[in-house]
């Protein structure tokens, strides 16, 4: 599974339980749309930093990282290098 | 009667800038200009005096121009938090009786599918012109000619919220002209000037939003500077110090949440124009207190009010560490008294529930008998919050004496939640709390449910977030065999946190 197709997984199966998401296109803005809120962004880091073994930083949090699926996958292959 | 306050600033200072957002800057004569326009479009659609006008938007100039606008009619403003789920939504609007919603590209499609299903007429008018054929606001700017709006009666209801409060449902709150103009002249006892430049970072919405940054922006003649969509804040903070910075703010509302997630930000922060933050909503704890005045130089102070009251007080003490867990003293013509459970005032220092007197309070719910007998009192409204004056006459909060629960500034209801847990058909019989959250000071939902069949935390959660907006939502489902009560049935909600 690619690193955009795990990250709309768990977006879905977990920030967005509920909402009646079952999917999120890659270029969704995901912040314009209220699926992600400040907890969800805290779930999102652990996430990322246990399933792909990076480390994100405060620095980190800026809109521009998580604003869509994309977004994420670029920052993520960025740290990994 | 707020709209006779944006002509005084108009005409005193008509270059002043009274809006920013994004690259705009909006005059207080270019504002007053917009008002009048969209209010000459409003008033060619048919909305007039007494008509309830929903407004579903983000914190934009858009929301401050429509609120004027709605209000300077004589139509009454039914403000939502545009995060709420259609039943929330559909609530409202119904309970208020709406004539018409003010929609944007979020909330616009969510917006029609409610008014459709009216068995009266009520039309969407979108912010965005890309959602069908509906009207737009510009093309109301457009039609709309701007004609000087007269002054209204101050007993004319100028706005309708909804205040949680243990009934399962919100409470309509009518506040009117009279009422709203006189929470404006508390807030300039807050001494803001023109020279004032205020960051709007909470919901406009919300009575606080409301109050600190649309009456006391128009009473004041300040600058607001709008941060444009503040959530999820954690993302957002860098953006908001970027503003506070670069807007040389001097006056900054928020909640203990904002503060905190400030204080810990990794960069940015010259805060030396800022001379006022206040935090409201919940109590701010200590360690966001120590660490936002270490970082930034500023130290925060604590506001009180409620949608019923508006502003009630704010600690304005010239020592504000000594002071900063008390609230402050009442503001102009409010007066707090703490009473006791049969309703007699209480001696200085003595803890009891928070009842306050106020020329900007509500005369009472639209429509609710029973909890208008026991909040509203002979010209006292019963908080439901706990409470004690010290000598001084400054008011320190001690909890709540109703059962609601705190999240991130807003207070949720937990018997609505209830209702939406108790609504599926695994549970048979639900009780909803307020734990302990992750962070000291604020708290998170739980729901304890009695199954009657196979269930699932992650099903009930899911079940509740199609009906309730995201903070309403309860993070830990609890189940159990039975509700821990009393032999006299009454619920022992200290063996449920």
């Amino acid at each position: 599974m690619s690193v955009g197709t795990e990250v709309e997984k768990f977006i879905v199966e977990e920030i967005a339980l509920g909402t009646g998401i079952d999917s999120v296109d890659h270029d969704e803005d995901l912040l314009a749309q209220d699926v992600i809120d400040s907890l969800g962004i805290v779930e999102l880091v652990k996430f990322l930093e246990s399933q792909y073994g990076i480390s994100v930083s405060d620095d980190d949090l800026l809109p521009e990282n998580f604003q869509s699926v994309n977004s994420v996958v670029a920052f993520v292959e960025a740290r990994r290098g | 009667m707020l709209m006779q306050l944006l002509y005084e600033q108009a005409e005193a200072n008509p270059g002043q800038t009274a809006l920013v957002y994004r690259d705009e800057r909006i005059s207080y004569a270019e504002l007053v200009d917009r008002i009048e326009r969209i209010a000459a479009g409003l008033a060619q659609r048919g909305i007039g005096p007494g008509d309830a006008v929903g407004l579903a938007l983000r914190d934009d100039p858009w929301f401050v121009t429509c609120f004027h606008a709605i209000a300077a009619l004589g139509a009454r403003i039914v403000p939502v938090n545009p995060a709420f789920k259609q039943p929330e939504l559909e609530f409202c609007f119904r309970a208020a009786g709406v004539r018409a919603v003010i929609s944007d590209e979020r909330t616009a499609g969510v917006c029609e599918r409610i008014v459709a299903g009216f068995d009266r007429p009520a039309e969407v008018i979108n912010a965005s012109a890309a959602h069908d054929q509906s009207p737009t606001l510009d093309g109301l700017m457009e039609s709309g000619t701007p004609e000087r709006l007269p002054a209204r009666q101050p007993e004319e209801i100028f706005v309708y919220q909804y205040s949680s409060g243990s009934t399962g449902r919100p409470k309509l709150v009518p506040r009117t002209h009279g009422q709203c103009a006189a929470e404006a002249a508390l807030y300039a006892e807050l001494g803001m000037t023109t020279e004032d430049t205020i960051l709007s970072a909470v919901p406009l919405f919300h009575t606080y939003g409301m109050g600190a940054c649309i009456f006391g922006g128009a009473v004041s003649g300040a600058t607001v500077v709008i941060l444009e969509d503040p959530h999820p804040f954690l993302l957002r903070r860098h953006r908001a110090l970027e503003l506070l910075e670069a807007e040389q703010v001097t006056v900054f509302p928020g909640v203990p949440f904002n503060f905190r997630l400030m204080a810990e930000a990794p960069a940015g922060g010259d805060l030396s124009s800022l001379r006022l933050c206040f935090s409201a909503g919940t109590a701010l704890p200590r360690p966001s207190f120590e660490a936002f005045g270490e970082r930034f130089g500023i130290l925060v102070r604590q506001l009180y009010g409620s949608t019923e009251t508006g502003i009630i007080s704010a600690n304005m003490s010239d020592d504000p560490v000594a002071t900063f867990e008390s609230v402050g003293a009442p503001l102009g013509a409010v007066e707090v008294e703490i009473v006791d459970d049969e309703g007699e005032s209480m001696p200085v220092g003595e803890l009891g529930e928070v009842t306050v007197k106020s020329p900007a309070a509500t005369n009472g719910y639209a429509e609710m008998d029973e909890p208008n007998r026991q909040a509203f009192r002979d010209g006292w409204y019963f908080t439901g919050d706990l409470g004690r004056l010290d000598d001084d006459g400054m008011l320190h909060l001690a909890g709540r004496k109703k059962l609601l629960i705190e999240i991130g500034g807003y207070k949720v209801d937990p018997i609505e939640v209830q209702d939406v847990v108790e609504a599926h058909p695994s549970v048979e019989e639900a009780i909803v709390v307020g734990v302990p959250g992750k962070v000291e000071g604020e708290e998170a939902i739980k729901a304890v449910a009695v199954p009657n069949e196979d269930c699932e935390e992650r099903e009930l959660i899911a079940f509740c977030r199609e009906r309730l907006a995201n903070f309403k939502v309860p993070q830990v489902v609890e189940f159990r065999d039975e509700i821990p009560k009393s032999p006299l049935g009454k619920i022992l909600r200290k063996y449920l946190v």
